[in-house]
C-alpha cells in the first residue's frame, strides 16, 4: 500500500524557488494499478521520484507498506527501495557494462542474501517470459530499445516487489514495441500481484489503469476510479 | 543485511574497465609513469649512489678510521676484538718518519714510512704500482714499495736495496697512487710502504717512537645485496668513539667534503624527483578518476534506485581504483626496471662508472605499493562524492541550488563534506608519510609536503579569484568581445567544468617540474664549482721563508702548473691550556692528547678562499689582538666555543687567543689545512714554514717533482693528483646523472600533465555536439577551446613558476646552495605551460571534434 500525505517539493533555481508539488494526498491500496497523468512540467516525475524515495520531499510524507520513507537516511532508503519497489524508466536505465542477465540479476545481488543460483534461475525465467531467452548475454548496446525496456521490466520484477513504479515506460518506443512492453508489464503485474503506479501523459495508456490521478501545476486536479480497458492480446 | 558480494563488485568494476579502455588508458598511463619514474630514478640512484660511495670509501681505503698515538690498552683491545668478532674487518696502518739510506751510497734521506698488512690494506680502492700489480704480490716482509721521488733523490732503481733502521729491504715497485693519501699525514719525505712485520723487524718501533697509528675498519656487506647503510657506519663510529676516547675517529664521508656534499645534494635532489614523479602520477589519476566518476553518475543513480547503498557502490569503484593502481603499478615497475637497466647502458660510456645494477625487490615492491596507495589516496575525494549522488538524477537533471548566506553555506558545506575534508587530511598525512619514507632526506620530505599544502591552498584560492574575476569581466564586456573569446572564457567558469581542479593540477605539476629544474640547475652549477679542474692537487711541504719567493717563481714558470700557487705560512706550536685548564687535564672528545703538542698555526687577514665562517665573526684587517679562528670540527673535539680562550705556545712565546670564529673549509684548497688561524700581527716574528698547493697536469707531476728537487731539495712534494682526479670525476658523474634524471623527470611530468588534460576530453563531447548541431565549425570550436586552455595554462604556469621559485629557494637554502632568479627560464616556463596545455587540449579534442553529432546523441 502507498500512502501520500501533504507532499510538497520545491527546488531552488538561482534566486527563484520553483514549487513543483504543492501538497498531494492519496492512498493506493495493494494490487491497484494507478495511472498518474499530467502535461509536461505538472510534477509527475517528481511525484514518482518521491514515491520511490529517490528524492526527499520539502514537506509531507510517503509510506510504502506502512514504512515512512521520506526522511530515512540514504542507505536505509536504498534498502527499502530495493526490496519494496521495482522500477521501469522511460530511458530504460540499464547498466551499460552488464549483460541482459546481469542487469536483471543486479537487484538480487544487491538485496538478497544467499545463493545467486536461485536469483539466476528467476532472472532466466523472467527474461524468457519477456521473450529474451536468446539475448541473455547481450549488452544493452547490442539490444533494440524495445528489448532494453523488456530487460528493464524483468529487472523490475526480479525481487517480486509489492510495488512497481513505471515512468513513461513506452515513451521511447514505437507503437508496436510500446504495446508489447505494456502488455508484458500488465501481464507481469497481474501474475505477480503487484501495486503498479504508471506515470504517463498518454490517455490511451492511462485507460488500462484501475484509477487515474491527474496533476496540473503540482496539485491533483482529478482522482477517479475507472473501468480498465482491455489490452488486445497479441 | 544483504550486500553486493565482492565477486559481483569485481565483475562490475572489471567490466567497466574493459568497456572504457580508452579512458582508463590515461589513468594507467599516469600511474605507470609515476611508478616508473619512481622505480627507475630510485633504483638507479640507489645503485649509482652505492657505486659512488664505494669510490668515496676508497679515499679512506675503509669505512672508518681511528687515528691514535698509543697501542690499544687491554680494555680497548678487548673491545676491538669484540667488534672484529662481528665480521667487521680491521687492519692497522702505522705511519712514522724515519731515515732511510741507499745500501750503495749510504746517503740518508728522511722518509715517510707507512706500514700496512698488504693482505688486507686497502679495504677499498687500489694502490697503483709500477710495474702494475697487486700490493700484496709486491710488498713482502723483505721488500718495500717506494715513491718515485725516493728513487730520484737516492738515485736508486727498482730491485736495489734500501736500508731502513737495521734492515736492508729490496725495492719491489714504485707506488704511483695510494688511495688514502688525503687521509694520512702530509709528512715530510717520500713515501715508503713496508709490511707491519718488516717494520717490527727494523727495530724502529722503540717505545716512545713518534709513530702514528690508524686502524682501518670495514663493515660487512649486508647479505641481501644492499649497500652498507649510513646508519651502520654511524653506529660503529659511535661505538668506536666510546671505546677509544683518545682516538680521532673519522668516517669515509668526512674525508672529502666536496664528494660527500655532492652525494648529499644528489640524494636530496633524487628524492625530490621521486616524490614529484609520484605526486604528478597521483594528480593524473585523480583527474582521470574524477572525470570517469562524473560519467558514471547515471549508473550510480540506477544502482542506488535498485537498492544499492553508497558503501556498495564505493566498493565497486574502490576495486576499480585498486585494479587501475595495480595495473599501472605493474606496468610502471616493469618500465622502471627497464629504465633502471637502460640508464647505465646509455650513460655507461659517458660515465665509465662500474655501477652494478640489480633490480632490488624492495624498490619494486615500494614502487608498486606507493603506486596503489597514492592512486587510492587521490581517488578518495571523488569516490566519497558517490555518497552525494542522488538517485533522482535518473528522473530529473535539475539539481537544487543553495542560496544560503555565505557563512551558512560555508558551514553547510563543511559539515556536509566532513568525509571529504577528512580525506584531504588523510591524503596529506599519507603523502607526508610516503615522502618521509621514500625520501632519504627527511628535510626534502618535510619541505615537499608542507609546500604541497600551501601551494594547493593558494592554487585553489587563485582559481576561485580567477573565475570570479572572469565572471565580472565577462559581465561588463559581454557583447564587446569576439564570441570565440567570450565562449572560451565563459567555459572556464561554466558549472561542471573541472577548470578549478585542472588549474590546481596543472599549477601543481608546473611547480614541481620547474622546482626540479631550478634545483638541478643550481646544484649542478655549485657542483661544477667544487669540481673545478684547477683545484690544488699537488702539495708542497716544508718551504722555508727564504725559499718561498723562489718556489713561487719556479711554480709560475712551470708549464705543467695550471693554477696560482696557494701558499700557507705555518707556525709550529702546541696548546698548553684551554680556558685556563692545563692541556693535561683538558677534556677532549676523540682528540689524541698528544696532538695538542703539534698544532699548526696560520695567519691570514681575511678568511682564505674556500673557508667559511659558520659561527662568530672574522676580524678586521688591522686586528692585532690575539684572536683565533678554529675549524668547527677541531673546536668540537677540543670542546671550545666562540669566546673560549686557548693558550698556544710557540717557541718561547705564549699566546692567549680568544676564539672569535668557527670555520668550515671546503677541503678543496690548500688553505683547508689551516685549522687554527690568527691575525698576521699576532704571529709576527715567530719562525714560519710554508706549505703550498698547486694544480699540476696529473700526467706531468714527475716533471715538477724533479725540477723542485733540483732547486729546493728539502721541499717535499705530495702528489694527490690521482686521488683528486677520482673525486672530480665522481662529482662530474653526479652532475651527469642529476641532469639526466632531471630531464627524465621533467619529461615524465609533462607526459602526465598532458594526459590529465587529455583525460578531460570526454566531458567536452556533449558540448562539441551541441555547438556543432547549432552550426559551429570545427575551427570555431577549436578556437574556443584554445582560448580556454591558453588562459588555463597561463594562470597555472604563473602560479606554478612562482611557487617553484619559492620552494627552490627554501630547498637550496637548506642545502647551502646559492639561489638565483632566472627571468628568462620563468618566462619560458609560463609560455611553455600555455603551449603544452593548448597543444594537448587540441590533441585530445581532435577525435571529439571529428565525431558526428548523431553518434553521440544516439548514445545519450
Amino acid at each position: 500500500m502507498i500512502a501520500v500525505e501533504g507532499l510538497r517539493k520545491s527546488i531552488r533555481n538561482g534566486a527563484r524557488t520553483v514549487d513543483i508539488l504543492k501538497g498531494i494526498d492519496f492512498t493506493v491500496p495493494a494490487g491497484q494499478f494507478v495511472a498518474i497523468m499530467g502535461s509536461s512540467g505538472s510534477g509527475k516525475s517528481t511525484l514518482l521520484g518521491l514515491l520511490a524515495g529517490l528524492d526527499t520531499p520539502s514537506a509531507g510524507d510517503v509510506r510504502l507498506n506502512g514504512t515512512a520513507i521520506s526522511y530515512l537516511p540514504e542507505d536505509k532508503l536504498a534498502r527499502v527501495r530495493g526490496r519494496t519497489v521495482g522500477f521501469v524508466f522511460q530511458s530504460y536505465q540499464l547498466v551499460p557494462t552488464l549483460t541482459a542477465l546481469e542487469n536483471v540479476l543486479l537487484p538480487y545481488e544487491l538485496n538478497v542474501e544467499g545463493s545467486e543460483r536461485d536469483g539466476e534461475q528467476r532472472a532466466r525465467e523472467l527474461l524468457e517470459s519477456v521473450g529474451l531467452s536468446g539475448r541473455l548475454d547481450h549488452y544493452p548496446v547490442q539490444l533494440s530499445g524495445g528489448e532494453q525496456q523488456r530487460v528493464a521490466l524483468a529487472r523490475a520484477f526480479i525481487l517480486r516487489p509489492p510495488i512497481v513504479l513505471a515512468d513513461e515506460p513506452t515513451g521511447n518506443l514505437d507503437s508496436a514495441n510500446g504495446s508489447h512492453v505494456l502488455e508484458l508489464l500488465l501481464r507481469l503485474n497481474r501474475v505477480e500481484g503487484t501495486t503498479l503506479v504508471l506515470v504517463t501523459h498518454d490517455p490511451v495508456l492511462a485507460g488500462y489503469a484501475d484509477r487515474r490521478i491527474v496533476l496540473r501545476d503540482g496539485i491533483v486536479i482529478a482522482d477517479e476510479l475507472q473501468q480498465p480497458a482491455e489490452l488486445a492480446v497479441r | 543485511m544483504a550486500s553486493l558480494s565482492y565477486r559481483s563488485a569485481i565483475r562490475i568494476a572489471s567490466r567497466e574497465l574493459r568497456f572504457s579502455r580508452g579512458k582508463f588508458f590515461f589513468v594507467i598511463l599516469s600511474v605507470a609513469i609515476g611508478v616508473a619514474a619512481l622505480t627507475g630514478v630510485r633504483g638507479f640512484s640507489s645503485s649509482f649512489r652505492a657505486a659512488l660511495l664505494d669510490r668515496a670509501r676508497s679515499i679512506m681505503a675503509a669505512d672508518l678510521s681511528a687515528r691514535m698515538f698509543h697501542q690499544p690498552t687491554p680494555a680497548e683491545q678487548k673491545g676491538l676484538d669484540e667488534i672484529a668478532a662481528e665480521s667487521v674487518q680491521m687492519t692497522p696502518v702505522t705511519e712514522l718518519l724515519s731515515m732511510a739510506s741507499s745500501a750503495k751510497t749510504l746517503d740518508p734521506l728522511l722518509v715517510s714510512l707507512k706500514a700496512v698488512d698488504p693482505t688486507l690494506y686497502p679495504f677499498y680502492g687500489d694502490v697503483d704500482l709500477n710495474p702494475a700489480g697487486k700490493l700484496r704480490d709486491f710488498l713482502k716482509n723483505d721488500t718495500v714499495v717506494v715513491a718515485d721521488d725516493l728513487l730520484v733523490r737516492l738515485r736508486l732503481n727498482v730491485g736495489d736495496s734500501l736500508k731502513i733502521g737495521s734492515r736492508a729491504l729490496r725495492i719491489a715497485a714504485v707506488v704511483t697512487n695510494e688511495p688514502d693519501r688525503l687521509s694520512g699525514n702530509f709528512a715530510t719525505g717520500p713515501r715508503v710502504f713496508i709490511t707491519q712485520k718488516g717494520l717490527d723487524s727494523s727495530g724502529l718501533l722503540a717505545p716512545g717512537s713518534h709513530a702514528g697509528q690508524r686502524y682501518l675498519f670495514k663493515l660487512p656487506k649486508p647479505t641481501n645485496g644492499d649497500p652498507i647503510s649510513d646508519k651502520a657506519v654511524a653506529d660503529l663510529k659511535d661505538r668506536l668513539e666510546k671505546l677509544l676516547p683518545e682516538a680521532q675517529i673519522t668516517d669515509y664521508r668526512e674525508t672529502n667534503p666536496a664528494l660527500t656534499q655532492g652525494l648529499d645534494r644528489a640524494t636530496s635532489l633524487l628524492s625530490l624527483m621521486s616524490l614529484v614523479a609520484l605526486v604528478l602520477g597521483a594528480v593524473g589519476v585523480a583527474m582521470a578518476m574524477r572525470a570517469h566518476l562524473e560519467q558514471r553518475l547515471d549508473t550510480i543513480a540506477i544502482m542506488k534506485s535498485l537498492g544499492a547503498g553508497s558503501g556498495e557502490i564505493i566498493r565497486i569503484y574502490l576495486i576499480q581504483t585498486l585494479l587501475l593502481g595495480l595495473m599501472g603499478g605493474l606496468i610502471g615497475v616493469a618500465v622502471g626496471g627497464f629504465v633502471q637497466m637502460a640508464f647505465p647502458y646509455f650513460l655507461g660510456k659517458l660515465l665509465g662508472v662500474p655501477t652494478v645494477m640489480h633490480l632490488q625487490i624492495r624498490t619494486v615492491l615500494t614502487g608498486l605499493a606507493v603506486g596503489i596507495l597514492t592512486t587510492l589516496l587521490f581517488t578518495l575525494p571523488p569516490l566519497l562524492d558517490i555518497r552525494t549522488v542522488r538517485p533522482i538524477l535518473i528522473l530529473r537533471r535539475a539539481v537544487d541550488e543553495v542560496s544560503d548566506p555565505f557563512f551558512t553555506a560555508l558551514w553547510k558545506r563543511v559539515t556536509k563534506n566532513v568525509a571529504q575534508i577528512a580525506a584531504v587530511v588523510l591524503i596529506l598525512v599519507g603523502l607526508a608519510a610516503i615522502a618521509t619514507t621514500l625520501s632519504d632526506s627527511a628535510m626534502v620530505g618535510r619541505v615537499f609536503s608542507l609546500g604541497l599544502v600551501v601551494v594547493l591552498a593558494v592554487l585553489l584560492a587563485a582559481c576561485a579569484a580567477l573565475l570570479a574575476g572572469l565572471r565580472v569581466f565577462l559581465a561588463r564586456t559581454r557583447l564587446h568581445l569576439p564570441s570565440a573569446v567570450r565562449h572560451g572564457l565563459a567555459n572556464l567558469y561554466r558549472p561542471g567544468n573541472p577548470s578549478a581542479a585542472l588549474l590546481a593540477a596543472v599549477g601543481l605539476g608546473v611547480m614541481q617540474i620547474m622546482a626540479i629544474f631550478l634545483v638541478q640547475q643550481a646544484v649542478v652549477k655549485d657542483l661544477h664549482l667544487s669540481s673545478a679542474p684547477n683545484l690544488p692537487n699537488v702539495f708542497l711541504v716544508d718551504i722555508t721563508s727564504s725559499e718561498v719567493d723562489g718556489v713561487r717563481k719556479l711554480l709560475k714558470l712551470q708549464p705543467s702548473v695550471t693554477s696560482e700557487p696557494e701558499l700557507l705560512p705555518v707556525v709550529s706550536s702546541r696548546i698548553i691550556a684551554i680556558d685556563g685548564v692545563p692541556a693535561t687535564e683538558v677534556k677532549l672528545k676523540n682528540f689524541p692528547r698528544r696532538m695538542l703538542q703539534t698544532i699548526s698555526l696560520t695567519s691570514f687577514t681575511a678568511a682564505p678562499e674556500g673557508t667559511n665562517v659558520v659561527e662568530g665573526k672574522w676580524w678586521p684587517a688591522s686586528e692585532d689582538h690575539p684572536v683565533v679562528a678554529i675549524s668547527q670540527r677541531q673546536a668540537e673535539r677540543l670542546g671550545v666555543q666562540v669566546g673560549s680562550k686557548v693558550t698556544f705556545a710557540a717557541q718561547d712565546a705564549q699566546i692567549v687567543a680568544t676564539v672569535v670564529a668557527l670555520t668550515k673549509a671546503d677541503g678543496q684548497h690548500t688553505y683547508s689545512r689551516a685549522e687554527f688561524i690568527l691575525p698576521p700581527a699576532v704571529l709576527k716574528g715567530l719562525p714560519v714554514v710554508w706549505y703550498g698547493g698547486v694544480h699540476v697536469d696529473p700526467q706531468r707531476v714527475g716533471e715538477l717533482q724533479r725540477s723542485l728537487y733540483q732547486n729546493y731539495p728539502t721541499v717535499t712534494v705530495i702528489n694527490v693528483a690521482q686521488v683528486l682526479e677520482t673525486v672530480r670525476t665522481v662529482v662530474v658523474q653526479i652532475i651527469y646523472v642529476i641532469q639526466f634524471l632531471a630531464a627524465f623527470s621533467v619529461f615524465a611530468g609533462i607526459v602526465i600533465l598532458a594526459s590529465a588534460i587529455a583525460g578531460t576530453r570526454y566531458r567536452r563531447v556533449r558540448e562539441v555536439v551541441v555547438l556543432k548541431t547549432l552550426g559551429a565549425t570545427r575551427a570555431r570550436i577549436a578556437a574556443v577551446f584554445s582560448i580556454e586552455f591558453a588562459v588555463l595554462g597561463l594562470v597555472a604556469g604563473l602560479v606554478g613558476v612562482a611557487f617553484a621559485n619559492v620552494i627552490t629557494r627554501v630547498l637550496l637554502g637548506r642545502m647551502s646552495v646559492p639561489y638565483h632568479f632566472y627571468v628568462s627560464w620563468s618566462v619560458i616556463a609560463v609560455l611553455a605551460t600555455a603551449a603544452v596545455t593548448v597543444l594537448t587540449g587540441w590533441g585530445a579534442s581532435f577525435r571529439v571534434l571529428s565525431q558526428k553529432p548523431l553518434e553521440v546523441l544516439r548514445e545519450e
